[in-house]
Formats: C-alpha cells, sequence, structure tokens
C-alpha cells in the first residue's frame, strides 16, 4: 500500500465515512427514543401495550437488517413518502435498533426494584414522576454499556445502507475497489476506520462506565 | 384520631386481615405485633395505598380517608423496612425531591426544610453524600427524615428495627415516641419484643390477618398474667 495510494483514496473514504456517522447517529438517537418509549410500554401493566412490543420486537429482530433496509426503500415511496436514500436507511436502521433498544431499556427497568417505585408512590409522586424522577434514572444508569454496544452494532450495520445505494464508508470503498481493482488495501482501510469509531465509542463507554462507578461509591 | 372499622383484604383465597378494627388517638402509638405473615405489614401498606383492602373503612378526624388521595395529600408516611431511598440522589436530594415535585416547595425551601432534618437527624455532613455511605442506623434516619419531610398526620413504620443492629433498638424506639409525643399517630409493624418493651404503646397480637389481643404496654407490664397470649409471644413461647 503507497503512501500515494492512501492519499488519494483516503479523502473519500472519509467522506463516507460521515455518511456512516450521519447514518449511525441519527439511527441511534431514533432507535434511544423508540427503544426507551417501547421499553416502558413493555414493562406496563397494559397486556395490549405488551402484545403490540412483543409483535414489533418479534418482526424487526426476527428478519435479517439486509432486508428491512430495501423494503424500508420500496415501502415509503409506494405509500406517497418520498425521502432521501440516507433518511429512508436512518429510518430503518433507527426502527431495527428500537426493538433491540426496547428490550435492553426493559431490563433496566426490571433491575429497579419494587420498593423504589412503592417509596415514590408513598411520597406522592404521581406515575409519570416516578418514571422521569426515580425509574428512568436508575434503569438508563444500569443499561447505558448495553446502549453503547448497540451504538457499536450500529456503526457497523450502517455498511447495510449501501444495500439502497447510500454512499457510505463501504460503498465509497467498493467503488474505489471497482476503480482500482486494489482491494486488500481498501478494505484495510475502511477496517482502520470502523475499528477507530468503534474504539472511539468503547473508550466512551469505558469513562462512562467508571462515572457510574464513581457517582455510586461516591 | 385513626379508626379502622371491618378491614379486610384477601390475596387470592389467602384471607391476610380479617375484619381489622383498631384505633389510634393523635400522639399514640399502636404497636402490630406478630409472627411473619400474620398480615401486620399488609396493613400498613393498606393505609399506605400500596394495597388496596376488599372491604372495610379508615376514618382520620371523622372523615372516611380516600387512600388514593391521601398520598398525594401526605397524610400517611411511611418507613419502610429496607428503607427504600432513592439509591441514584444524594441524601439530601432524596428529602428534597417529593418536596418540590409534589408539595410544590421552591428549591430554597426544599432545601432549607431539608437541611433542618438533616441536622436534627445527625446526617448533615452528609448531604451531598450518596446513600451507599450511610451505615444501616444513618439509612434509617434518613428515610426518617426524608417521611416527616412531607408532615404526615400519620406514621407507618414496618418492621423498623429489623435491618438494624440490635443496639440502634433503643435510638429508634426513642425516636418513634419522640414523634408521637409530637403528635402524629404512629403504627408499628413488629415482631421485636425488645422494640415493644422500649415503647409507652398499645400493642395489638395478630394471629392469621386477626387481632387476638390488645392492651397498652403499660397494663401487659402490670398485669401480664390478664393477656396470655401477649404475654406468651413477649416471652418468645409463641
Amino acid at each position: 500500500m503507497s503512501i500515494a495510494f492512501i492519499q488519494q483514496t483516503l479523502p473519500l473514504l472519509l467522506r463516507g465515512t460521515s455518511i456512516t456517522l450521519q447514518i449511525a447517529l441519527c439511527s441511534s438517537l431514533i432507535g434511544f427514543i423508540l427503544g426507551t418509549i417501547l421499553g416502558f410500554l413493555h414493562s406496563s401493566s397494559s397486556k395490549i401495550a405488551q402484545f403490540f412490543v412483543t409483535v414489533y420486537v418479534t418482526l424487526f429482530r426476527g428478519t435479517p437488517m439486509i432486508i428491512q433496509i430495501p423494503f424500508f426503500y420500496y415501502l415509503l415511496p409506494s405509500i406517497g413518502i418520498e425521502l432521501s436514500l440516507i433518511t429512508t436507511a436512518i429510518i430503518a436502521i433507527g426502527l431495527n435498533s428500537g426493538a433491540y433498544i426496547s428490550q435492553t431499556i426493559r431490563s433496566g427497568i426490571a433491575s429497579v426494584g419494587k420498593g423504589q417505585r412503592e417509596a415514590a408512590k408513598v411520597l406522592g409522586l404521581s406515575p409519570w414522576q416516578t418514571i422521569r424522577f426515580i425509574v428512568f434514572p436508575q434503569a438508563i444508569r444500569i443499561v447505558i454499556p448495553a446502549l453503547l454496544n448497540e451504538m457499536i452494532t450500529l456503526i457497523k450495520d450502517s455498511s447495510l445502507a449501501s444495500t439502497i445505494g447510500v454512499v457510505e464508508l463501504f460503498k465509497e470503498g467498493t467503488i474505489i475497489i471497482s476503480r482500482t481493482y486494489n482491494a486488500i488495501p481498501v478494505y484495510c482501510l475502511i477496517a482502520l476506520i470502523y475499528l477507530t469509531l468503534t474504539g472511539i465509542v468503547s473508550i466512551f463507554a469505558h469513562y462512562i462506565q467508571s462515572r457510574i462507578n464513581r457517582h455510586v461509591n461516591h | 384520631m385513626l379508626t379502622i372499622k371491618n378491614l379486610s383484604k384477601k390475596f387470592q383465597n389467602k384471607i391476610v386481615l380479617n375484619e381489622i378494627n383498631l384505633s389510634v388517638a393523635k400522639g399514640e402509638i399502636a404497636v402490630l405485633l406478630g409472627q411473619s405473615g400474620v398480615g401486620k405489614s399488609t396493613l400498613l401498606r393498606v393505609l399506605s395505598d400500596l394495597e388496596t383492602p376488599d372491604s372495610g373503612q379508615i376514618i382520620l378526624n371523622g372523615k372516611v380517608l380516600n387512600l388514593n388521595t391521601a398520598n398525594q395529600d401526605h397524610l400517611v408516611g411511611m418507613i419502610f423496612q429496607h428503607f427504600n431511598l432513592f439509591e441514584h440522589l444524594t441524601v439530601e436530594q432524596n428529602i428534597t425531591l417529593a418536596l418540590t415535585e409534589v408539595a410544590h416547595k421552591t428549591k430554597v425551601e426544599a432545601k432549607k426544610i431539608a437541611q433542618t432534618l438533616l441536622k436534627q437527624y445527625g446526617l448533615d455532613t452528609f448531604a451531598n453524600a450518596s446513600i451507599n455511605k450511610l451505615s444501616g442506623g444513618q439509612k434509617q434516619r434518613l428515610a426518617i427524615a426524608r417521611t416527616l419531610a412531607l408532615n404526615p398526620q400519620i406514621l407507618c413504620a414496618d418492621e423498623p428495627t429489623s435491618a438494624l443492629d440490635p443496639l440502634l433498638t433503643n435510638y429508634v424506639a426513642q425516636t418513634l415516641q419522640e414523634l408521637a409525643r409530637q403528635g402524629l399517630i404512629v403504627l408499628i409493624a413488629s415482631h421485636d419484643v425488645a422494640l415493644v418493651n422500649a415503647l409507652d404503646c398499645t400493642i395489638y397480637l395478630m394471629q392469621q390477618g386477626s387481632i387476638v389481643e390488645a392492651t397498652t404496654s403499660k397494663k401487659l407490664r402490670e398485669h401480664p398474667e390478664n393477656y396470655p397470649q401477649l404475654n406468651a409471644f413477649m416471652q418468645g413461647k409463641n
């Protein structure tokens, strides 16, 4: 791998990286908001809500994302919703992530002791205040490492957006390979960029975990 | 005056409270004494709206208590067996949360109330500390302070000494006695004979969801022969 080749391809790969990051960050946000709502619905006493979440989670976890992304690519225009390729990919990946995150949030909620809710009730906090001030802050601390792991997964899964033509990091790499027939160096560079991104999130996850531990022991 | 009339509660087919009748005046302590599973805690949980009774009435100062709103009105305070302090909040925040969010005090007012209570219970140096830094006795005091911050009329304490070193029993007894003296109606569920011995109270012996014997601690001390079941329990023969 020559320096000249790296100098030539790296700017293109970094352009793809910015799209990869956009997809990962935006779909993480959608996944987190949706997953939190679904997680609380799944933990509620409403059988209808539990059923709805179970169906949703079964559908999204039981089918591969490589099918889900093209499915939304064809579905959305057919119902009159015209979105850019990136937005379509973000929505599909976000909806998929929401299914996984809902179960993470649900396990976090379950780990908050019943006594905490009872104490809140006796103090007069409403069910919403109990979620906001007692259950959610405790559950989120428990599941932050799992949520950051999900973000690492999303950074890697964002490459599946290429199936509908989004030119993100992986797709940018395959375009370069098709032009240069120099596959191994390009794949090495792509892998290195993914590793750097996931490494940064891992370090951040480690930092957050140590902050939580420090707070608990403060 | 708190009056409980014909209060009953079943869990599936098991009767846990069977036609409970009792009255506790302002400034008095009622101890629900008995083995585990006789319904003592359930009675306190009904008062705190953590369980719904199947039948019966709870009357406070001549008015039937609406259990659904009693917590919002801060009529009943509960000290849990394992304290149930909010582990993600600091010592001070455990007190201020309900003051600001439920009692609608300003942050400054809530902080002032919390600081006064923390000082009163010897916890002022822990105001910004995590709950995990507190000993069992300190957690107990914080649980009391958190409850008192809302000025309840009725204070329920579920097994207040069971999670504590036996040496702290007298301290807890003195604290609860003092709170009764200040005008609170105090109900305690306990099987701790040492706690009962340290209190000036009315004792209700419970068995299988019913009150089987009741008297004041003074009468029991003076004429134990008149209360054979209570006396047997206090002697550890029950």
